[in-house]
This record gives C-alpha cells, sequence and structure tokens, in this order.
C-alpha cells in the first residue's frame, strides 16, 4: 500500500453511517481505498485481477449485510475486517481449487470471521438459486420480473414496454410469470 | 390456477400491507383456518425476501462494477503484484516467516549469551605483566614493560628489562613471590627495590596452575632481609574485607585500595578472590594485604573490560606452593615469618615498612 492509496481512506465511521444510508458516495470511497490491498493480497497469493475483483465485491457485500443487520461494532479496524474477510474468502477458493493453502503471505492482522462468512454462504446460496430460477424462467417473465422487482419499474411502465391493452393484463402476466418463478425456486 | 393467481395477488398485497383492514382481518382468517394458505402466505415471504436480497445484492454489484471500471487495475497490479525480482518477491512472500526466524535468531543469541553471561564473566582474563610488544601503554595488562635505563644501576650496566611485574619477599633468606605469567620464558630475571638496588633472581619453583612463581636472590650483594613484616594468611577471606597492594605499575612503587568484592575469581575461580583494587599492568605479582598486615592474595590479572574487576590468587594456594617445593631442592628452607608487625599501624606506615620487601620485577628475554 503506498501512502496516497492510505490517506484517500474513508474513516470506518464515515463508512459505516455511507452504508446505513446507501450512500454511493461512501461505496465509491470504501471500493477505490481498499481494493488495492486486496489486490495486492491476491496477486501475491496465487490469484489474478478477476479473483481479487470477485473477493473484494464478495466481502464488500458481507461488509453490507454485517452493518445493515445491525451488529457491526467498530471493535476492530475496518481495513483489518475487510482484510480477513477476504482473507478467509480466498483460502476457500485456493481449497477448493485444490491449490496449495499453506505459505499464505499476510499483508495485515487477521480477525476470526468465519461466523459472519458462515451467514454469508447460506445468504449466497438462497441468492444463487434465486439467480438460477430466474435465468431458467425464460422471456418475456425473466424481464417482467427484472422489472418489476430489481428495477422497480411501475406495473403502469412495464405494460407499456411490453405493449399490454390496460395495467391489469400486465399484473395478471405479472402474477403467472412469479408463480413459474416460485416454483422453480422452490423445486430446485 | 386462476383462484391460485388471485391468492398470489392477495398474498402480496397482505405482505405489503395493501389490504384495507377488513380484508385484511377476512385473509388472516383464511390463513387460521386453512394451513395450505398459511404455508403459502409464508413460502412467499421467504421467496420475497429472498428477491429482495438478491435485488440489493444486484444493484451493489452492479454499482462496485461501475466503480471497478474507472480503476486502473493493469496499473495497480504492476505495482502491487509479484516483483519480476526473485528476491524482493521472496521478502514479500515470507516477510512473516523471515521476521519470524529472524527473531527466533535474536532470541536465541539472547539466551545463549545471557547463559554465558550467568556462567561466565564477560570479558576476558588479562595477566597483569607489562609487556612493551604486545600491549604498549595498555591498561588491561598487568606486566609493565621496563624500557627506562633511568632505573637501572648503571655499575651493574643492566640492559633495559623487557617485562616487568611486582613481587615480594615471602622469607627473610631471600625467596621471592610473584606470578608465573610475569616470569614465564624469561632469560634472566632482576629485582629492584625502592631504592634502585637490582638484584639478580633465579626461579625455584613455578606452578602455571596456579599461576604462582617462586624466585631466589641470588646476587653476592644480597645477604638476606630484615625479619619481613607481615604473614600469610591461613584462612579464608570474607567479601568486603578491606584490602590493599603495593606494586610496580610503573617505575616508583604505587599503592592500591580496596576490598574483596567476592570469593571466586575469573570464571568463578576458587583459586583466586576478585577484588575491587585498581591495578595495572604491572601490578601481577603485587601482594595483597589486609588491614592487619597479613598477605591473603597475590594480584594475579584484571578482566579486561574497562572497569573490570581485579583477581588475585588466594593465600592458600601460595602457602600450598611453598610446602610443595622438594625440600632438596633448596638450599635455604623458606620460613614463612610468623610474626606480623603491621598490624594497628596507619597506612602510611604500613607502605613504609612494606616497600623494602615489594620489588619491581624485571624480566629479559631475547
Amino acid at each position: 500500500m503506498n501512502k496516497a492509496l492510505n490517506s484517500s481512506l474513508p474513516t470506518d465511521r464515515e463508512v459505516v453511517l455511507g452504508i446505513l444510508n446507501n450512500s454511493d458516495e461512501t461505496l465509491n470511497k470504501l471500493y477505490l481505498g481498499y481494493f488495492p490491498m486486496i489486490l495486492q493480497f491476491i496477486l501475491n497469493n496465487n490469484g489474478d485481477e478477476d479473483d481479487a475483483k470477485d473477493v473484494f465485491q464478495e466481502s464488500v457485500i458481507v461488509l453490507y449485510n454485517k452493518i445493515k443487520s445491525g451488529d457491526f461494532e467498530l471493535s476492530s479496524k475496518l481495513k483489518t475486517y475487510i482484510y480477513s474477510v477476504c482473507r478467509r474468502i480466498w483460502l476457500k477458493r485456493l481449497a477448493q481449487n485444490h491449490k496449495k493453502t499453506t505459505n499464505i503471505s499476510d499483508y495485515e492482522d487477521v480477525l476470526v470471521v468465519d461466523d459472519d462468512l458462515e451467514k454469508h454462504d447460506e445468504q449466497d446460496q438462497r441468492l444463487m438459486k434465486m439467480n438460477e430460477a430466474l435465468e431458467g424462467l425464460g422471456e418475456p417473465c425473466k424481464t417482467i420480473i427484472q422489472d418489476f422487482y430489481l428495477n422497480n419499474l411501475s406495473m403502469q411502465d412495464i405494460s407499456e414496454k411490453f405493449g399490454y391493452t390496460n395495467t391489469d393484463n400486465a399484473k395478471t402476466q405479472k402474477y403467472k410469470c412469479l408463480q413459474r418463478l416460485k416454483k422453480i425456486f422452490f423445486n430446485s | 390456477m386462476r383462484r391460485d393467481l388471485e391468492l398470489d395477488a392477495i398474498i402480496e398485497d397482505y405482505l405489503s400491507g395493501k389490504l384495507s383492514p377488513a380484508e385484511r382481518d377476512a385473509f388472516e382468517q383464511l390463513r387460521n383456518n386453512d394451513p395450505e394458505v398459511d404455508s403459502k402466505v409464508v413460502a412467499h415471504k421467504f421467496f420475497m425476501e429472498t428477491m429482495n436480497d438478491y435485488a440489493t445484492q444486484r444493484s451493489l454489484k452492479d454499482k462496485m462494477d461501475h466503480i471497478h471500471a474507472t480503476i486502473d487495475v493493469d496499473a495497480l497490479s504492476a505495482k502491487l503484484g509479484p516483483h519480476p525480482s526473485k528476491i524482493v518477491n521472496f521478502w514479500r512472500r515470507n516477510r512473516l516467516g523471515i521476521a519470524v526466524a529472524a527473531s527466533f535468531v535474536i532470541l536465541c543469541s539472547m539466551v545463549v549469551e545471557n547463559y554465558f553471561r550467568q556462567s561466565k564473566q564477560v570479558g576476558s582474563y588479562e595477566q597483569l605483566d607489562r609487556k612493551i610488544e604486545k600491549v604498549k601503554r595498555s591498561q588491561d595488562n598487568l606486566i609493565r614493560t621496563v624500557n627506562s635505563a633511568a632505573v637501572a644501576d648503571p655499575k651493574k650496566s643492566l640492559k633495559p628489562g623487557s617485562f616487568g611485574g611486582t613481587g615480594f619477599a615471602i622469607s627473610a633468606n631471600g625467596y621471592v613471590l610473584t606470578n608465573y605469567h610475569v616470569i614465564s620464558g624469561a632469560d634472566s630475571l632482576y629485582l629492584q627495590n625502592n631504592n634502585g638496588e637490582s638484584f639478580r633472581a633465579t626461579p625455584v619453583f613455578t606452578d602455571s596452575q596456579n599461576d604462582i612463581a617462586i624466585l631466589k636472590i641470588a646476587d653476592k650483594n644480597f645477604s638476606s632481609f630484615a625479619a619481613l613484616p607481615y604473614t600469610l594468611k591461613k584462612g579464608k577471606t570474607g567479601i568486603g574485607e578491606v584490602v590493599y597492594t603495593l606494586g610496580f605499575p610503573k617505575d616508583d612503587a604505587v599503592l592500591g585500595e580496596g576490598y574483596v568484592s567476592s570469593v571466586t575469581g575469573f570464571n568463578s575461580d576458587s583459586i583466586q578472590y576478585q577484588v575491587a583494587v585498581q591495578v595495572n599492568p604491572g601490578n601481577s605479582g603485587g601482594p595483597l594485604l589486609d588491614n592487619a598486615g597479613n598477605i591473603v592474595g597475590m594480584i594475579s590479572g584484571k578482566d579486561n573490560r574497562p572497569d573490570g574487576a581485579a583477581f588475585a590468587v588466594k593465600s592458600k594456594y601460595i602457602m600450598e606452593a611453598i610446602n610443595s617445593i622438594p625440600s632438596d631442592s633448596l638450599n635455604k628452607k623458606i620460613s614463612v615469618s610468623k610474626r606480623n608487625l603491621l598490624s594497628g599501624l596507619k597506612r602510611t606506615q604500613q607502605v613504609e615498612k612494606l616497600q623494602d620487601y615489594v620489588f619491581m620485577v624485571k624480566v629479559y628475554k631475547d
């Protein structure tokens, strides 16, 4: 970590408050401030830039969930927390790929973050399932569901976009799609 | 099918709080009565939560991807990635290991050093003779090199001695005690008293182990000493006993005073005492006396660190040395004085009496 990067780090408090308020600016600072540390760690431990991106983004998600759930205490430095989470994720991935996991070179102190990651893994599995269900849904259902639930479009917008004569028809179509999606989700 | 869709719509409205109070009550009653409806509500709730999480995470990921695109990852990687140099790389990868190894080495050396510190006095032992070739003006070595011609009696036309130490009479008939290291390798030995008179001497007994040598004055100008004013102490001397020595670190006698600081010598050598007495090259072989005028030992060396302690051979071993000389190798018996004339005198008077019996030992080697 060079000094310029270090000095651009947002304060830990700023990050926690920013995440609670869904501040995009905080996310930007957080990302730019801490990504280099993780990039360095991954590159020097048998990984590449894409690995670094994946691992770091996952750690940010873990951090978001933890802060949003309200049980994040600033007992340790945020930097240490992010590093520890990334380290744990990376070790797991190395183990999954049967790469050697001894000799991890550490750049920071390490916290035990197993609990947080267990929660994260559990959630991740649910979301993976949701993703698979959406992928298996087929058009136009997939887009309708995504537009309504993910992109927060109104039924009015959706019915115009898909050329339905009225919103009730669109609504009916959406419920049909949702029903299929639930079926796939719960039966997979 | 149609009914299911309607149910889904109602459940969704129910969960998002869009039902009117009357509708809600009706629905809750339905839910309580029909387990199938209830399980559908629970499943839908779980499903929608997952959907929400999914939506949140996706939006977060999209934002992060957007931010990620603004970073010049290649430039960063070049800076932070493994260094092309193997050594730098090795250092980066094994920084922790190297640090641990280094700490271990430091710790070990500290432990080892500590061990030696405990078992052994730091510094090394310096014999207190004076050698010009070796030590010039070093303060650590106590044989003094006698290179001053002024001290020699011109009539005897003696060459300057090349080594110097101190010796003291142990019997009135001309036996003188000094350190073995002072006289070892000597071609000829001369003893010079405080008046500047020199007498030739020959070694009659040497004990390198205890660093003791006994010389006999073999000079036609010498007849005998007056009765010795001091006696050899037979018992042990304890820590704190005030002691003093007279020696020749220079061409005139020098008094050094202090106390016994340990009942063992260098590296806990039980043959010696450790004494806190200022000694210098040339003091080797000097008598160490207590206040009562007993010889408690003979100065033999010092620790070569600055302010290092001095050491003296214990009187017990001097006595042993005297007694171990085979009587047939002596033409006169060594009779150690039994009368002490120094006891109760002031230090100045003691030194006055003492100095006739303390000699500069001049050693000639070629």
